[in-house]
This record gives C-alpha cells, sequence and structure tokens, in this order.
C-alpha cells in the first residue's frame, strides 16, 4: 500500500513537471493566447495613437487576438498630443474606460507616479514573459520599461531618428571630385555637423532649385527633439546635475541653435514650415539630400507597401534604390518618442488587458507588426534587426536594419522628467522663436529661466532626484 | 365642471372649488426649470471657484487649500498679461475692419442688384465653417510651397515670394487678421443688411428733399436707426473675439513663441497641457470679472439696457 501511495505521487509528480515543462516550452504568445481563453467574451479597451498606428489593432492584431481567445478589441484612437490628457482624465475621474494604454517612455514616470499605470512585474512574472522581455534591444529594454526598479510598460516601438542620403548623388564620380577639391576630404554621409554642413552647402549650390542640400522637419513639435539630440552630441548637458539649474543656454546650446537656423539657408525656402509629410515629400520626390526622420521614411523611400490602400498618401518614391542609411552627425541619435505599452491601473480586466499587450509585445507576434509597412512600428527587438523575412524585404534592407540596430545601441533618450511637457513645450516655443529671427542667446536665456521656474514650482530635490536617475541611464549622454 | 380650475389674474394663484388659491404655484411650476439651470450654469462655476482656492493639478492628488495662491500669482504671470493684451490687439484691429467692411457691403447690397440673393448666401458662406477648418484651410492658403498667396504676391512682384506667414513675427498678426476677417466679415454684414433694409425711407428721402447729403442722412438718420442692431453685433463679435481660439491654433498655434497667445488658449494650455487645475480655474475667474465689467460698461455705453 505504501508502495503504491509512493508511486502514484512520483507520476503524479512527474506528470505535473512535466504538464509544467509544456507550459513553459510554450512561447510567450502561446502562453498568452492559452492563459486568455479564460476571459473569452470580454472585451478590452485599448488606447492607440490615431491615425496610422491603430491601423494595427484595428486591422490586424485585434481582430488576430479576437480569433485565437474569443477577446474583442475596442480601439480607442487618440491623437498623439491629447493621449497623456486622456489618460489622465480617466484615471483623475475614476471612469476606467481603459483598459491597456499606449504610452511615449518620457511620459512614464509621471503617469506611474500618479498611479495611473499598473505595475506589471506580478504578471510578467505570473504568464512567464521576462525571458522574452530580455531580448528587447538593450537600450529600449534599459530605458523605457521602468520607473524606479518596477516595470510599468513594455518598449513596443524601436523609434529613432536616422540620416537618409542620396547614395548616388554621393557615389557620383564629378560631385566626389568637385566635393574633395573644394574641402579635402571624400564626400561620404556626414559624420560631424561641420561636415554635414559642408556636403549640405556644396550640394545646394550646385543643383539648386532642382535639389537642395538637405531638407528637415521644422515645425517645433520635431525640431524639438533634434535640438535635444544634437545638443547632447556636442557635449551639451540639459542641468546642472548638482543645482539643478538648466544649462540649455550653454555656449553649446547657442551654437546649436546658430546652426540650426544657419543650415536653413541651404535648405529648401521655407522649410521652418516644414513637418513630416512636407519633408517625406520633399525626400521622395528627389527634392533633398539628405535628411534626418524616423525609420519609416527608409521603408518607403524603397516603396516598402506603398502600394496599399493606407498609404496612398504618400507621395510615389522617385528614389528607391539609391538611398544610404547612416547614424545622424555625432552618431547618437535620437531616439524621438516612441511607445510602450501599458495597463491602466483602473482596468477592470487587468489580467485580459496584460495578456493582450504580453502577445503584442512577444518575439513573434512583433516581429510580424514591425512589418506591416502602414502601422508606423518600427523594429524593436535584437531578433528584428535579423530577421530573414524582413532582411528580403527590399533590396538594401539589410543596410536599413544595420543602421536601426546601430541607431539603438547608440539612442539618446528624451528628456524624461517630472511633467516633462513644461519642459518640452519651453523648447517647442524656442524654436519657434529661433526660425522667428530672434537671438539665440537670448532665447536660450529666457529657456533656461523658465526651466528653472518650473523645476522650482515642481520642487528642486523632488525633480533633482528624478533628473538624477535619468542622466543615469545609459541613454541618457553619449557614453 | 367638476373638477374646475382657474388660473388668477395675475397668474399668481390656483383657485380650486372649495380650496384657497395657492399663492406659490406659480413657483412650483417654474421650480424644476430653475433648478435645471442652477445645476448646469451655477453649480460648475460655484465648483470652479472653490477649485480655485485650492492646489489641484491633473498630475498629483494634493487638493488642500491654498488661500488667495492662485490669485496672487495671476498678478506675477507676465504670460498672462501678454496673451491679454494680445487678445486685445487683435479685438482692437479686427472688430472695426469687420464693422466697416460689412457696412460697406450692406450699402452695396442694399440696393436691388441682378444675383443679389445668390451673391449673399455666397458671401455668407465663411460664417458656416467651423473655425479650426477655416485656420487650417489659412494654413494652407499661407502655405509657401503650395499656397497660392504667395505665388499671386509673386505675379504682382515680378518675383518669386517665400513669405513666412505663419513663422515670421511680421507676419503672424496680418495673418491671423486676415483669415478671422475673412471668416467673420459677412456676419457683420447680414446683420447690418437686414438692420440698413428697416431703416424707414420715407425720413432718409424727405432729408433728400431738404437738401441733406449722403453722409448727413448716413449719422443723423441711418445711424441712429441702425445703431440697437449694430451695437448687438458689435457686441457678439466683440465677446467672440475675446475668446478667439482656432483660428490662431490652427495657425501658428500662439507662436512664434507665444507672441500670438490669447487668453483663451493661454488658458488651453495651462489647463490642459500643462495640468494646472486650480490655477487655469482663476485664470477664467479673471476673466469672467474682466468681461463682466467691459460688458456691463459697454451695454451702458451703448445704451443697449434701453
Amino acid at each position: 500500500m505504501k508502495m503504491l501511495r509512493k508511486l502514484t505521487l512520483t507520476a503524479a509528480a512527474v506528470m505535473a513537471v512535466g504538464w509544467t515543462a509544456a507550459a513553459w516550452a510554450q512561447s510567450a504568445a502561446e502562453r498568452a493566447v492559452n492563459e486568455a481563453k479564460k476571459y473569452s467574451g470580454t472585451t478590452i479597451t485599448i488606447v492607440w495613437e490615431a491615425g496610422l498606428q491603430s491601423l494595427d489593432p484595428l486591422h490586424f492584431s485585434g481582430p488576430k487576438w479576437k480569433e485565437l481567445t474569443g477577446i474583442d478589441v475596442k480601439v480607442v484612437e487618440v491623437a498623439t498630443a491629447e493621449m497623456f490628457t486622456k489618460i489622465m482624465q480617466d484615471y483623475r475621474s475614476g471612469a476606467a474606460a481603459y483598459d491597456a494604454l499606449n504610452v511615449i517612455p518620457a511620459w512614464m514616470p509621471d503617469l506611474a507616479n500618479a498611479g495611473a499605470l499598473e505595475v506589471l512585474d506580478p504578471y510578467v512574472d505570473k504568464y512567464g514573459y521576462r525571458d522574452e522581455l530580455q531580448k528587447i534591444a538593450p537600450t529600449y529594454r534599459d530605458n523605457q520599461m521602468k520607473v524606479g526598479d518596477k516595470i510599468f510598460g513594455f518598449p513596443d516601438d524601436g523609434d529613432v531618428f536616422l540620416m537618409y542620403y542620396r547614395k548616388d548623388v554621393f557615389e557620383d564620380a564629378a560631385n566626389k571630385d568637385a566635393f574633395k577639391a573644394k574641402y579635402g576630404y571624400d564626400l561620404a554621409a556626414p559624420k560631424t555637423w561641420k561636415e554635414f554642413d559642408d556636403i549640405g552647402q556644396f550640394l545646394t549650390d550646385k543643383n539648386q532649385p532642382n535639389m537642395y542640400g538637405a531638407g528637415f522637419f521644422r515645425q517645433p513639435p520635431y525640431a524639438m527633439y533634434m535640438f535635444q539630440e544634437r545638443f547632447r552630441n556636442e557635449g551639451g548637458k540639459f542641468f546642472d546635475a548638482e543645482s539643478m539649474k538648466a544649462t540649455i543656454n550653454s555656449d553649446v546650446g547657442v551654437k546649436v541653435f546658430t546652426d540650426m537656423r544657419n543650415e536653413n539657408k541651404f535648405m529648401p525656402p521655407g522649410v521652418e514650415q516644414w513637418g513630416f509629410v512636407e519633408n517625406l515629400a520633399a525626400f521622395l520626390q528627389g527634392q533633398t539630400a539628405m535628411t534626418i526622420s524616423w525609420p519609416p521614411y527608409g521603408r518607403w523611400a524603397e516603396g516598402y507597401g506603398t502600394d496599399q490602400e493606407a498609404l496612398n498618401w504618400v507621395p510615389k518614391t522617385q528614389i528607391a534604390g539609391k538611398v544610404g542609411y547612416a547614424l545622424p552627425p555625432g552618431g547618437h541619435p535620437e531616439l524621438a518618442a516612441g511607445f510602450a505599452l501599458s495597463v491602466s491601473s483602473t482596468s477592470k480586466n487587468k489580467d485580459a488587458a496584460y495578456l493582450f499587450i504580453q502577445w503584442l509585445n512577444s518575439e513573434d507576434i512583433s516581429l510580424q507588426r514591425v512589418q506591416l509597412p502602414y502601422t508606423l512600428r518600427d523594429p524593436f527587438r535584437t531578433s528584428h534587426y535579423t530577421s530573414p523575412e524582413y532582411l528580403s524585404r527590399w533590396p538594401n534592407a539589410k543596410d536599413y536594419l544595420g543602421a536601426l540596430k546601430a541607431g539603438s545601441e547608440t539612442g539618446l533618450l528624451d528628456l524624461s522628467l517630472l511633467q516633462t511637457d513644461k519642459y518640452e513645450e519651453v523648447l517647442r516655443q524656442s524654436i519657434s522663436k529661433l526660425w522667428g529671427g530672434d537671438d539665440p542667446k537670448a532665447i536660450l536665456d529666457q529657456a533656461a529661466s523658465d526651466w528653472d521656474a518650473i523645476t522650482d514650482k515642481i520642487g528642486v530635490d523632488k525633480q533633482k532626484a528624478v533628473y538624477q536617475t535619468w542622466a543615469a541611464k545609459s541613454g541618457a549622454y553619449p557614453q | 365642471m367638476a373638477h374646475t380650475s382657474t388660473i388668477a389674474a395675475g397668474g399668481a394663484a390656483l383657485a380650486f372649488p372649495g380650496h384657497p388659491p395657492d399663492r406659490h404655484f406659480k413657483w412650483w411650476i417654474i421650480a424644476p426649470a430653475i433648478f435645471l439651470l442652477l445645476f448646469i450654469g451655477l453649480f460648475p462655476l460655484i465648483y470652479s471657484l472653490g477649485v480655485s482656492f485650492q492646489h489641484r493639478t491633473m498630475l498629483e492628488d494634493d487638493k488642500s487649500f491654498a488661500g488667495f495662491l492662485n490669485y496672487a500669482q495671476l498678478f506675477r504671470d507676465a504670460r498672462l498679461w501678454q496673451s491679454l493684451l494680445h487678445t486685445a490687439v487683435i479685438t482692437a484691429i479686427a472688430l472695426p475692419i469687420e464693422l466697416v467692411l460689412g457696412m460697406l457691403m450692406a450699402q452695396l447690397f442694399l440696393e436691388r442688384l441682378p444675383g443679389r440673393q445668390v451673391f449673399v448666401s455666397l458671401l455668407v458662406m465663411p460664417t458656416v465653417i467651423s473655425p479650426i477648418v477655416a485656420g487650417a484651410t489659412w494654413r494652407l492658403l499661407f502655405d509657401n510651397r503650395y499656397g497660392p498667396i504667395n505665388q499671386i504676391i509673386g505675379w504682382f512682384a515680378g518675383k518669386p515670394v517665400a513669405a513666412l506667414w505663419t513663422v515670421k513675427p511680421d507676419l503672424v498678426y496680418p495673418a491671423i487678421i486676415l483669415c478671422e476677417i475673412w471668416q467673420w466679415t459677412p456676419f457683420m454684414f447680414l446683420i447690418l443688411l437686414a438692420a440698413l433694409s428697416n431703416v424707414d425711407k420715407s425720413l432718409t428721402e424727405a432729408a433728400e428733399i431738404d437738401g441733406a447729403g449722403y453722409w448727413r442722412i448716413f449719422v443723423k438718420i441711418v445711424l441712429p436707426a441702425i445703431w440697437p442692431v449694430m451695437a448687438i453685433a458689435l457686441l457678439i463679435r466683440g465677446l467672440d473675439l475675446v475668446r478667439i481660439f482656432d483660428i490662431i491654433w490652427a495657425l501658428t498655434q500662439g507662436g512664434p513663441g507665444t507672441m500670438t497667445e490669447t487668453i483663451s488658449i493661454y488658458t488651453y494650455v495651462q489647463g490642459f497641457q500643462q495640468f494646472e487645475v486650480s490655477y487655469t480655474a482663476a485664470v477664467a475667474f479673471l476673466v469672467i470679472l474682466m468681461l463682466t465689467v467691459i460688458v456691463t460698461w459697454a451695454i451702458r455705453r451703448m445704451g443697449l439696457a434701453k
């Protein structure tokens, strides 16, 4: 009898271990699907950026999740500028209208401190996601996931600024000879802003008005990110780490502002008004030889997916096969904006919401999502950069993914403090003054004074602690 | 009739046979409406007043009493007073231009012209467009690359013009005021046309026979006749201009810097971008107070109360 009991217990233990092993042998996506079937028939609501981004859950991941688990996904489309407000309003009002959220990582300290985001660590352990989470590219994983030592979101969009340039123009023998004769070095993708200025001026002098040396988006919300990147690449620091006094009005800041305005002179007239679309159109139509932007430019310049209805507004590319990819001058690109997936702390379906974001963010599903040409989601996992499927998407996709990988390794985080948007608003206003013609030094002195006033209001010590934590991250300043 | 009921002559009391009239019945009748109005009008106002004396922001849980801190802050906030100044400048420029242009157009269309109805309908079209759409459309018109305005100026100038209407400090106000005038002059025109159409023709004809000139007739007869309507139109448009938001937001978002930031834009930024809930409530009460004083003065000055 004793022997029988022993045998039975052993068999049960072996079976339990076997089942557990089988369960853990599943991928994170499969595990999420199996666990989520318990919640079949429910509906989860997710906040997603309006426009192309939301076509992912509307056309791809939402219907697929419903098919696999029986859970409906309701997508609330919100303009980027309104997303933070809507999330906070939902939290403060206690309406609990949202279950899962798309969050720009720079907002995470504010949202987490307010209590609007659910701590994800218990769910990560419960649903066995920790291993796959580690395979997110290090810059995003180490910098865009936690506040303090707690996980509040899964980095889900490898936003990074890349330089796109016209390989055919740069490799043209006549251009190369003339450039070398004038400047004494080879014409190649610029590694410094001085080289960028030389090349830009040279190509504009030679080709305008048909083609200009460069074109950038200059509207303040975009140029604000470009300033943050360039300022740090040239050695600038946002604050004195001890006193928390703003130092954007340092000599570096003034030089960057002055150079940015001077560079407009070799860019197409009216570049100060350019946003994402104007800059894209000019580059794709061959009117500019260099630009810096988010990853979709690189895909669309090659014509990838632009035959789809959702992208019929994208100008037909005239430069497919002629595009080179490089890191912006300085070598440390801005990881501008990006998105992380989070769960709302007021959600009534937290497990179902969590399982949906684990599934979205998993190795298997995220690889499919970042290849959707219309959704603006960019590679963010180490495996995305080496995916044979992605590498075969167009002839020089290897160069594109290589540049994205390099960017993810050296990229710089957006400034992320308490009430970040107040600091960013000052930068946006400063840039609009810069294009308006004000003196760079005077603009930045005022900006530094405004930043100090914001810091004082929040509390110097409180903000200093947050800044020091941010500044200690690998992507805060060039290493 | 067994249950005859009558409303007393003054409407004050309801009389049932065998019962004394209820003196308070009229109040019971209007009570629900008054309660509803107070609930949706007065309650938010009182609630906001309470909030303006707290430390509330949307980012923190602090709801403690702040006393007059937010109101004291109003006087130190240079950006607030600049935004009020910008609002006053736009109002002071746009309102007279809209009035004069509206009056000229109304005078023109007072005569029975062929196709008058069609032209009037077309002229009124801008007022039915949402201001944010009007602003976005004008932004495209002012666009440096694709907008026709620079091209048209270029034809006259004989060379390409690359004016940055929504970027350069010397051009942003003309751009805003042009857009504002385009959209709202037809409103003034329509009101004044209606007013002018109702001026007693026998008076103007008698004055003409007596030898009075056009200007004298206009000042002495027409203007006093249309003044009540004109004053209302000025008041409505003036208040609209004080709360101008959409057109400027679409054109410049208050820039460059805060150069075209009006009080509505400033309030929006404080409340919905910077989440300064209590301070925004204090700003709102400052604006309410200022508008109450100005409107009361204007109504007295214009004789509208009569």
